[in-house]
């Protein structure tokens, strides 16, 4: 959980548009990601070569740091599943606290 | 002296109209000039008064017994009988050149029927004025001079000659009655190619200028097969950049002028066309356009008018030009772009945008089938060829496969236990992979890079005439066309016009073996920890056997024998790692995820039912 979240209410989306945007372009990113996993990953079972493997990774990356940096933090993991890399268990890195959270 | 004056004059006038007609070349005159008389029922009026300022008026016919008369919708017998003909019939090409208006304008595909049926009539490529959709094309003259009479769509011509053959060109004359002897030299070769020479002899005593055309006219839209997947319609190369146009670009008189130097200007269908090809080093003024209120009446037309050809009275000019009526066979395209040097011409097969992967897909499996003999077999090859330098990544990857599905229950007992302490978690994880040393799989590569495989292949089969038609074993007749033997015909046991909504449900035999090995496969698959995502996999297989049904045989098979050759390998991995296979595992992995967090699957899945008022 971020601080944010839980130590205040979030402020009203209307005085706050671009905190709206970010999660609405979460929300659009997940939902794009989701319907990749109901359909095209079908043929990619079991291909992936990390834990969680790439979509899920996605999807966590961008429900914990947002579309813009789990976004990023997503594709840089697709950039790593190549044959050239280990593999293995590859969690999300978590939030971490900043000094903007106060 | 006065005689030497008198020649001087002459020389130096002579200089100042070369000179005159140099900085000022005149009015170039396009083949179909007058909108007027397009919308009469004449072919094309290319010679109606080009030059003259005051158009006909219309409907007016441009010349005597204009082909006003000429009836419509004949059967191709009674059209072609309208008219003098000479004839041809080369190994690939069966039909007639028309003497009346000099028109090549019945050209039928030997060896292509119109249906599978062999008994079928051959592919018409080109049909005659009469005929429901005349398709013609025209070699001729235009003048500034518009007191000039040239050879026009009644003009007869004609030839000492009754046939045309390889080797064997004919030559048709006309004689325009105030001096000037127009000659046509018409001669074919072995595949799809007219050679055309035309020429004036000016037997008056003044030089004339004459500009060459040649035109193609469609006379209405064709169907098209599938212009969502390749091109049809009017198109060329101009200036080595190829164009391509719609025929609804040129509706409501709409038209399109390119100057150009080489290249071609056609009309193209999903199998073979026809086009012009200019002298590939003269500058010529293309025009593409059509003429007509609505598509089925319209007149679309392509035609290019070269550089004015100066003729000395007594003097002979000529130009020369091709004619392309026919198959668009790759190697014949390929061909003709080398030893005759036509610019690009192997674009007029569209390859779309990944012609790099497409063509030598196309080339490896035509050069199998020169060695089988069947089209069907080839992909077959192919398909081991391509998983064969994927086996060892693929090895790889199902050992992999193998070892997470052992893997799985303690994972899912391990996410369990630690769920809500994720540092734990990752800690206990990190240790389970060290200590089972599990071999990362191959990753997605591998299986992207068979992606563009499957894609040339579904273009190939769509696009190349060399796949129409083509037989596989029992019953598929034609690799490039949906299986046959479907669910509503009782797999070929009646006959029944299957009505277009059931279409969707009319699923080949072949769909179904391809939706049976997807369903195989999966079974040797891990089922995947998300239960949704494992509840809507269980149905992909039923619903890629309904989206697949629609495409080429061909494809289909490719899938299927594709899977049946990854299920081979990836059976014989895991029995070799002694991963559990079929029922066991997928059971395992399910009483994890059950374990795990009781999924909310029937919820997940069930779509809501819509209340019925």
């Amino acid at each position: 959980m971020t601080c944010n979240g839980s130590l205040a209410p979030r402020p009203l989306n209307r005085q706050f548009p671009a905190g709206m945007i970010s999660r609405l372009s979460s929300w659009a990113l997940r939902g794009a990601i989701r319907s990749y996993q109901l359909t095209l990953a079908y043929f990619f079972v079991g291909a992936c070569r990390y834990e969680p493997s790439c979509s899920a990774y996605a999807v966590e990356a961008v429900s914990e740091h947002g579309a813009l940096k789990g976004g990023l933090l997503a594709a840089r993991r697709i950039c790593r599943c190549n044959p050239f890399r280990d593999g293995g268990y590859d969690p999300v890195p978590r939030a971490r606290p900043t000094l903007i959270c106060r | 002296m006065d005689q030497k004056n008198f020649i001087v004059a002459i020389v130096l006038s002579v200089l100042i109209i070369m000179g005159w007609q140099y900085a000022f070349p005149p009015a170039k005159h396009p083949p179909v000039e007058q909108t007027a008389t397009q919308t009469t029922a004449q072919p094309n009026a290319p010679t109606t008064a080009p030059g003259s300022s005051t158009p006909m008026p219309p409907g007016a016919p441009a010349a005597p017994g204009a082909a006003a008369a000429v009836p419509t919708g004949l059967p191709l017998d009674q059209a072609l009988a309208q008219s003098p003909r000479i004839t041809f019939s080369t190994p690939e090409l069966l039909g007639s050149i028309s003497l009346k208006g000099s028109r090549i304008d019945d050209v039928q595909l030997a060896k292509h029927r119109q249906e599978l049926d062999p008994t079928s009539p051959p592919v018409d490529v080109l049909t005659p004025l009469g005929t429901a959709h005349p398709y013609y094309a025209e070699f001729g003259w235009s003048a500034s001079d518009a007191a000039l009479k040239m050879p026009g769509p009644d003009s007869v011509w004609t030839s000492e000659q009754k046939t045309l053959a390889p080797g064997k060109p004919v030559h048709m004359t006309w004689d325009n009655g105030q001096g000037l002897i127009f000659g046509l030299d018409v001669g074919i070769d072995e595949q799809f190619m007219f050679d055309v020479k035309q020429s004036v002899e000016n037997k008056t005593d003044k030089p004339v200028t004459l500009f060459p055309w040649a035109l193609i006219v469609r006379h209405g839209e064709p169907k098209a097969e599938g212009t969502y997947v390749l091109h049809e319609g009017p198109y060329g190369v101009f200036n080595g950049s190829l164009k391509e146009f719609g025929y609804k670009d040129f509706k409501d008189n709409k038209q399109q002028k390119i100057e150009s130097t080489g290249g071609w200007v056609g009309i193209t269908d999903k199998y073979w066309m026809a086009a012009l090809i200019p002298d590939q080093k003269a500058k010529v003024d293309v025009t593409l356009k059509g003429t007509g209120p609505t598509p089925e009446t319209t007149k679309y037309q392509v035609d290019y008018v070269g550089n004015g050809v100066a003729i000395a009275a007594g003097a002979t000019g000529s130009t020369e030009g091709r004619l392309f009526a026919g198959a668009k066979i790759v190697r014949v395209m390929d061909a003709y772009r080398d030893k005759l040097g036509i610019d690009h011409f192997d674009l007029t097969i569209d390859w779309g945008w990944f012609w790099f992967f497409t063509k030598p897909l196309f080339w490896l499996l035509e050069w199998l089938y020169a060695h089988i003999g069947n089209f069907g077999v080839s992909i077959l090859i192919l398909t081991v060829i391509v998983k064969a330098l994927f086996f060892p990544l693929a090895n790889k990857s199902y050992a992999a496969m193998s070892k997470m599905k052992r893997l799985q229950p303690e994972m899912e007992k391990l996410k369990q236990r630690y769920g809500e302490d994720r540092t734990k978690l990752n800690q206990e994880m990190m240790q389970l992979y060290r200590r089972e040393k599990v071999n990362p799989a191959a990753g997605c590569l591998p299986i992207m890079l068979q992606i563009p495989v499957f894609f040339a292949l579904y273009k190939v089969l769509y696009t190349t005439i060399e796949m129409r038609h083509q037989p596989f074993f029992g019953w598929i007749h034609d690799l490039s066309a949906p299986d046959p033997l479907t669910v509503f015909t009782g797999f070929g046991l009646f006959h029944w016009q299957v009505p277009e909504f059931l279409h969707f449900f009319n699923i080949g035999l072949w769909p179904l073996v391809m939706g049976v090995t997807m369903f195989l496969q999966q079974k040797l698959n891990p089922a995947p920890t998300d239960p949704v995502q494992a509840r809507v996999f269980q149905f992909l297989p039923i619903m890629f056997t309904f989206m697949m049904a629609p495409f080429s045989a061909g494809l289909v098979i490719y899938w299927a024998w594709s899977n049946t050759l990854s299920i081979a390998q990836q059976y014989f991995i895991m029995k070799k790692h002694g991963a559990p296979i079929g029922k066991k595992g997928a059971a395992a992995a399910v009483v994890a995820t059950t374990d795990a967090a009781p999924p909310p699957e029937k919820k997940a899945i069930k779509p809501p039912k819509p209340k019925k008022s």
